[in-house]
């Protein structure tokens, strides 16, 4: 679904490269998490396979992506957009409009979804992220986590066949974080939308992601199943990214035994194995 | 502050007018006030502008757009009062002219004004877009200019608060200013509001651009704008409105 190969992008008038030589492929209905510190390109990464660079943000870009077979640079973002829905970082700046109903109607409008077809496809989205009962409120009674919600839905509406989200959990508390995580699972599964979510708790990501990337300063250090990724427990500590406390059990318990314990990602395999290691 | 700008729902006669009606009576009020030259029909232009805010039950945001206005208008009608140097003199330096064409003023400035927030405050601000692209034939980039900024305004005041408030977290005290004061310590904040508001600006054209403004024409709103009975009415009272003007 999505290929990315050999990626660089500098931004104009910036000299250090945010992208370096990015390889990344997600498939049809993958589930795909990017992980890492600040400042390491994750955001640049998202923006580039939605297409908003380099045709928002411009600046010096080599390699290719394609998404569904189209390449980034040569199509239009309006072609992309119809493929790829974005829900960006700051949820604020990316809500047009003052009330929730119009903000749903606006990217279906521009579209040109049928006038039959808007009125479901509204109570659809609104019912899938669970705010059916604010879709007449106005956006600036809403909580952040609310606003978080209307933002979902309203790219959501469109149907995109990808999903980007950028850190969607920024600033919601842990239910509702999970909330959002399982929302993204059952858009992946009963849908069969390709999801990628930037997200800085990592046990979130264990949990629902099947593809795990892990960045730093515009490369991706290390990137397959999520499993495999947490083999390397170690390194990922060294770039600041906390590993989930049961991976980092097993890890110990692998050093201190001299064993050879897979990484755990779950309290369940976790249990068991510690569970096996006292018989 | 906040919510002077912010449309209160409703299902009013003035609710339920055409969006362009609302804009047409709200644009010949306006040119009456300026027309006229007769203070009886501008207290009754003002008349039936608090008339209309209280048909569209706004009754108090009409009457705190009022108290604002007061405030701006007592300061104009100083000035004219003590610019104003024809007629005759009543006390001091102040002559009857200086106190009739102040009262004018004065009073043109609320009529005017009044109307233009109470459009606001009964017509969601997408309906008004959708109306002036759909009925107006204006350009969607020009009516989406307007909304936007419009849209923005809550969300300025807000920005603005919240940098106030890491302001006084770090000793400005804010509160104990007034007047000319308060100003001075306001006026340095701009610079970061006018920083975050421009990268804000560019995130929503970039959200706006990947859900198709570039696709959006005249027939792309879901919502329809037929002028109906009532807004016929509104036309002729608002021609009947005009003629008055020019013949008293």
């Amino acid at each position: 679904m999505i290929k990315v190969q050999d990626v660089s992008f500098t931004y104009k008038d910036e000299t250090h490269p945010a992208l370096e030589g990015i390889n990344l492929e997600v498939p049809e209905g993958g589930f795909l998490g990017i992980i890492g510190p600040a400042g390491a390109g994750k955001t640049t990464l998202a923006r580039a396979v939605a297409g908003i660079i380099p045709h928002h943000y411009t600046g010096d870009f080599y390699g290719s992506i394609t998404v569904n077979g189209l390449d980034t640079v040569d199509s239009s973002l309006i072609d992309l957009s119809r493929l790829v829905g974005i829900v960006f970082q700051d949820v604020e700046s990316q809500i047009i409009s003052p009330m929730v109903e119009d903000e749903l109607l606006y990217g279906l409008e521009n579209f040109g979804v049928p006038r039959e077809e808007i009125p479901e496809r509204m109570e659809d989205a609104l019912r899938r992220v669970g705010i059916p009962e604010l879709r007449d409120r106005s956006i600036s009674s809403l909580s952040g986590g609310q606003r978080q919600k209307v933002a979902i839905a309203s790219v959501i509406a469109l149907k995109p066949r990808v999903l980007v989200m950028d850190e969607p959990t920024g600033e919601l508390d842990p239910r509702s974080s999970r909330q959002v995580f399982s929302l993204l699972k059952s858009l992946n599964e009963d849908l069969g939308i390709t999801v990628i979510v930037i997200e800085q708790k990592i046990m979130l990501l264990c949990e629902f992601a099947r593809q795990l990337a892990v960045m730093n300063e515009g490369k991706i250090v290390r990137a397959g199943h999520t499993r495999e990724v947490l083999v390397h427990a170690e390194e990922l500590e060294a770039l600041g990214v906390n590993c989930p406390r049961v991976t980092t059990l097993s890890r110990l318990l692998a050093v201190k035994t001299g064993l050879e314990l897979p990484p755990c990602v779950d309290l369940d395999t976790a249990e068991r194995m510690v569970r096996g290691l006292m018989i | 502050m906040n919510n002077l700008f912010q449309y209160v729902p409703g299902n009013s006669l003035i609710h339920r007018l055409n969006p362009v009606s609302k804009l047409l009576l709200t644009v010949v009020i306006c040119i009456a006030a300026f027309i006229t030259d007769h203070i009886a029909v501008l207290l009754a232009l003002l008349a039936l502008d608090v008339l209309i805010g209280v048909t569209a039950g706004i009754a108090g945001r009409t009457w705190s757009i009022l108290r604002g206005l007061l405030k701006i208008a007592a300061f104009l009608f100083l000035l004219q009062v003590l610019l104003i140097r024809g007629g005759t003199p009543v006390f001091w330096i102040i002559t009857d002219l200086g106190l009739l064409n102040a009262a004018k003023v004065v009073l043109r400035l609320t009529v005017v004004c009044l109307p233009l927030a109470l459009v606001l405050a009964v017509t969601r601000i997408s309906d008004l877009t959708n109306a002036l692209v759909q009925v107006l034939h204006v350009p969607y980039r020009y009516a989406f200019t307007l909304a936007t900024a419009i849209r923005f305004i809550p969300q300025f005041l807000e920005e603005m608060s919240g940098i106030m408030e890491a302001q006084t977290a770090r000793g400005v005290a804010f509160d104990q200013a007034r007047g000319l004061k308060k100003f001075s310590m306001i006026l340095p904040l701009c610079a970061p509001l006018l920083i975050s508001s421009v990268r804000r600006t560019d995130q929503t054209a970039v959200a706006a651009e990947v859900r198709g403004f570039a696709l959006r024409t005249r027939a792309s709103a879901y919502k329809r704008y037929p002028f109906t009975r009532v807004d016929n009415a509104a036309v002729v009272f608002c021609a009947a409105l005009l003629a008055a003007a020019i013949l008293i």
